[in-house]
């Protein structure tokens, strides 16, 4: 039931990942910790319906990673928030003083590069991110084969490019050792067999109660009516667990790897 | 021609057409509505709430027929991007709606076209927790009643679209807003407002419907000293204060019991109790109160002391059935917490408590029928089913006097993890604690559905009201925030997020027709007659959609 818990809220050490704490200092605000405290409850009142617990529930619009679209000043944020984006669901938030919002934007920015909106303070052992490079794109680990930096690999496993800003470095490490402890949605695997027995399998990209939307295996678009099939459902990922091809040192270099990327900078 | 023959033309004409067009809603006609099947002159469709419709010409055997007669689109700045949740009414052959967040329309219900629309500008104060919505229009004599989300009330001349008066319900800038349809009993209009989520006071106001003074008011949180005070046992005696107790849904009404029924809200701060000792009356009960003078007759409170903001704000279902070789007037009603109840509708007695769908916030009744509490929020996070949104919530059900079943959209087996934070009052700001975790997010976020079965399904369930017992589920994959409507012939149309509206067997529950509306359905679907011929309405994304058989 571990899933089911919420995780303690708070801020991450920079120190634990040894990466450095440049990113959220470098803003043009330094904010008071009371800031920081008040937008974290402002965040959760009124953001957190739709933004969701990791700020990414809006397609488009992950907040965890620090970049947004339609701002980068912490003022632009702030009248963002308060004035809302025409004809999307980002209304107005009349309810908010100024002070409000910038306690919420102190939350956003107070976010560890990489922490995601839930803080995770789990132990991970970070290596060295130049051979963990290496290692991703070698014959022994195969990642680059499917997985893509900035391009590459396939379209079916997650582009990687921007994995550091979006994950701890424990999920990271998770997601090598036992990649089906969490597979969240927009990564799930599904597997649709006809009634003449051929099957096809893919990315879930939608469903309904009388059909499914796959991304499938030769990298198109396929839609099956229910009622149609034979059977259907869930299927594992085709993401291996490392956990005894790797050594521990060599997981904690691809750690190391994956939280310095963060996108095209 | 001359004058006198144009005369006596033109009045001719007028009288030809003024039954159709001069529309005169009586107290005596909404009384009497069930004579009217062909009209929908109450946002339930009846003062029972049933949303059953007596119309006969789509049947089991025909319904796979039915066609798309027009669809009106929402316009205005941001309105495509909210969420259309009004039933509309239809009078004498014109249809009224509302489109969010607060235009008044009149269309025509055969073509579509637009009569007139009237587009209130809610203040810039104006704050809701969870959309810019309208729920529908009330009727009385040529005027149409909407609630606005700043808090006002409108009084709208139903010929034109001109405005007749507004008068301020409440201060929108604490958090306020008019999101139900109003009910009209005599020359009265009563609202209650909206605003569970900023610390209001809830209550229930009746207006003339001309002069548009208050006649009475029923305020959900007591004040110290009054009836149900004792339940806000607070040291300070401040917690009644910002004590919750909204109203988001339309009441029913009893002519012969002369007693009008009432959801309220969830207690604020919504997910910590702390503040608010005791069991919060009236918050999460339902309310029996005369309309004449908005006394108190009975109250039943289905959640004490809650911290699941399961909002009691669904219809009460008004039925006279036989209960056990006796016949009584009872009450239907499936709440968000999960469980279906009836209740005796004259002295509030509760006769039947059984969970719809999976619940583990309560382990039974004691002998008052009072719910015997398992679990509550805590500051580790406690796993609680249903989720922060409810097993149902606002979407109004319907009950079948021919089946004997009541039909109840329904999100199936869902759980949030509710945790216990320090939250304090701010005037105007969100009052709550912490957000649960939900796994289904808010409705109109994101289309897509990638979500695994035990996140969460919908459906369309049939329960027998003499047992609790679930006749059938339509299970959908996606949850539904759909009204249901239920015909003679045995039908029941409802749909979900996922843009399908059906039309179920009333019987068993099998899908007899389907028709994707590529919009969530967040709505009542009601049914009218024109010209001897039915039509079937639904609002679906921005749009309203009208079925009916090939002439």
């Amino acid at each position: 039931m571990k899933i089911f818990l919420r995780k303690v809220r708070g801020l991450i050490p920079c120190t634990l990942f040894l990466v450095p704490c440049t990113w959220a200092l470098a803003q043009e605000h330094s904010y008071a910790p009371s800031d920081i405290e008040n937008g974290r409850g402002l965040y959760q009142a009124n953001c957190l319906g739709c933004h969701g617990d990791n700020g990414d529930a809006v397609e488009g619009a992950n907040l965890s990673t620090g970049r947004f679209r339609r701002a980068s000043a912490d003022e632009d944020l702030i009248r963002l928030i308060r004035e809302g984006i025409p004809n999307t669901l980002m209304v107005r938030k009349t309810n908010l003083s100024y002070g409000d919002t910038r306690a919420i934007v102190a939350f956003l920015r107070s976010l560890p590069a990489g922490g995601g909106m839930v803080a995770d303070n789990r132990e991970v052992r970070i290596g060295d991110a130049a051979r963990g490079e290496s290692l991703f794109f070698s014959e022994q680990t195969r990642c680059s084969a499917c997985h893509g930096v900035n391009g590459g690999g396939n379209l079916l496993s997650p582009d990687l490019g921007n994995i550091g800003a979006t994950r701890t470095p424990f999920t990271l490490e998770q997601s090598m050792l036992d990649p089906m402890a969490e597979v969240r949605a927009g990564q799930r695997f599904y597997q649709v067999t006809a009634a003449n027995g051929t099957t096809d399998r893919g990315l879930l990209m939608n469903q309904d109660t009388h059909s499914v939307q796959l991304l499938n295996e030769n990298e198109r678009l396929a839609s099956y009516n229910k009622s149609e099939l034979s059977s259907h459902g869930f299927i594992s990922s085709p993401m291996p667990s490392y956990l005894d091809v790797l050594s521990p040192s060599e997981v904690a270099d691809l750690v190391a790897y994956m939280i310095s990327l963060k996108g095209e900078q | 021609m001359n004058f006198t023959r144009k005369l006596f033309a033109w009045l001719l004409v007028s009288f030809t057409f003024a039954g159709l067009v001069q529309a005169q809603v009586t107290p005596d006609r909404l009384l009497n509505a069930a004579d009217e099947p062909g009209n929908w002159l109450l946002y339930g469709g009846d003062y029972d709430s049933q949303r059953h419709s007596d119309l006969t010409q789509v049947t089991p055997a025909n319904v796979e027929n039915l066609e798309l007669q027009w669809v009106w689109q929402v316009r205005g700045r941001d309105g495509a991007a909210e969420k259309f949740e009004a039933t509309p009414l239809v009078v004498d052959g014109v249809m009224y709606t509302v489109a969010p967040p607060n235009t008044a329309v009149a269309i025509d219900p055969v073509t579509g076209r637009l009569f007139w629309q009237y587009s209130y500008t809610p203040l810039p104060e104006a704050r809701v927790c969870c959309g810019r919505v309208n729920r529908g229009l009330a009727m009385h004599g040529d005027s149409l009643f909407m609630g606005t989300i700043d808090g006002k009330l409108v009084k709208i001349d139903a010929r034109n679209g001109e405005p007749q008066w507004i008068i301020d319900v409440a201060p929108p800038e604490l958090g306020y807003a008019l999101t139900l349809a109003p009910l009209i009993i005599d020359d009265k209009v009563i609202v209650g407002p909206a605003g569970g989520e900023y610390g209001i006071r809830g209550f229930i106001a009746a207006f003339d419907v001309e002069s548009g003074d208050k006649l009475w008011q029923f305020n959900t949180i007591p004040a110290p000293g009054e009836p149900g005070s004792e339940t806000w046992s607070d040291a300070a005696q401040i917690a009644w204060e910002t004590g919750g107790g909204s109203i988001w849904q339309t009441g029913s009404y009893d002519p012969d019991l002369n007693l009008t029924y009432w959801g309220i809200g969830n207690p604020g701060p919504d997910w910590n109790g702390d503040s608010r000792p005791g069991d919060n009356l009236y918050t999460e009960s339902v309310v029996a109160l005369n309309p004449d003078t908005g006394e108190l007759a009975w109250h039943y409170q289905f959640t004490p002391h809650d911290e699941m903001d399961y909002d009691s704000t669904q219809a009460a279902v008004l039925v006279d059935i036989n209960w056990r070789g006796e016949n009584r007037k009872v009450m239907l009603w499936a709440n968000r917490n999960g469980v279906f109840y009836v209740l005796d509708r004259e002295t509030g007695e509760f006769l039947l408590g059984e969970p719809f769908v999976s619940v583990n916030w309560l382990s039974g009744f004691d002998d008052n029928g009072r719910p015997i509490r398992a679990l509550y929020p805590t500051e580790e996070g406690t796993f609680i089913m249903p989720n922060n949104q409810g097993a149902t919530n606002w979407y109004p059900p319907s009950y079948s006097p021919v089946t004997g079943l009541f039909y109840v959209p329904t999100w199936l087996d869902t759980y949030s993890v509710y945790t216990k934070r320090p939250v304090e009052y701010t005037p105007g700001q969100q009052y709550v604690g912490a957000f649960p975790t939900m796994a289904v997010p808010a409705l109109g976020v994101n289309p897509v559905n990638q979500r695994l079965p035990e996140e969460g399904l919908g459906a369309i369930q049939a329960i027998n009201p003499q047992t609790g017992e679930i006749v059938w589920r339509h299970i959908m994959s996606n949850v539904t925030d759909s009204g249901v409507l239920s015909t003679a012939t045995n039908l029941v149309f409802a749909g979900g997020r996922e843009g399908h509206f059906y039309a179920l067997d009333a019987q068993t529950g099998d899908v007899l027709w389907r028709q994707t509306l590529g919009g969530q359905i967040a709505a009542g679907p009601m049914s009218y007659e024109i010209d001897g011929k039915q039509y079937i309405a639904i609002a679906a994304g921005a749009g309203l959609f009208v079925f009916a058989l090939p002439d």
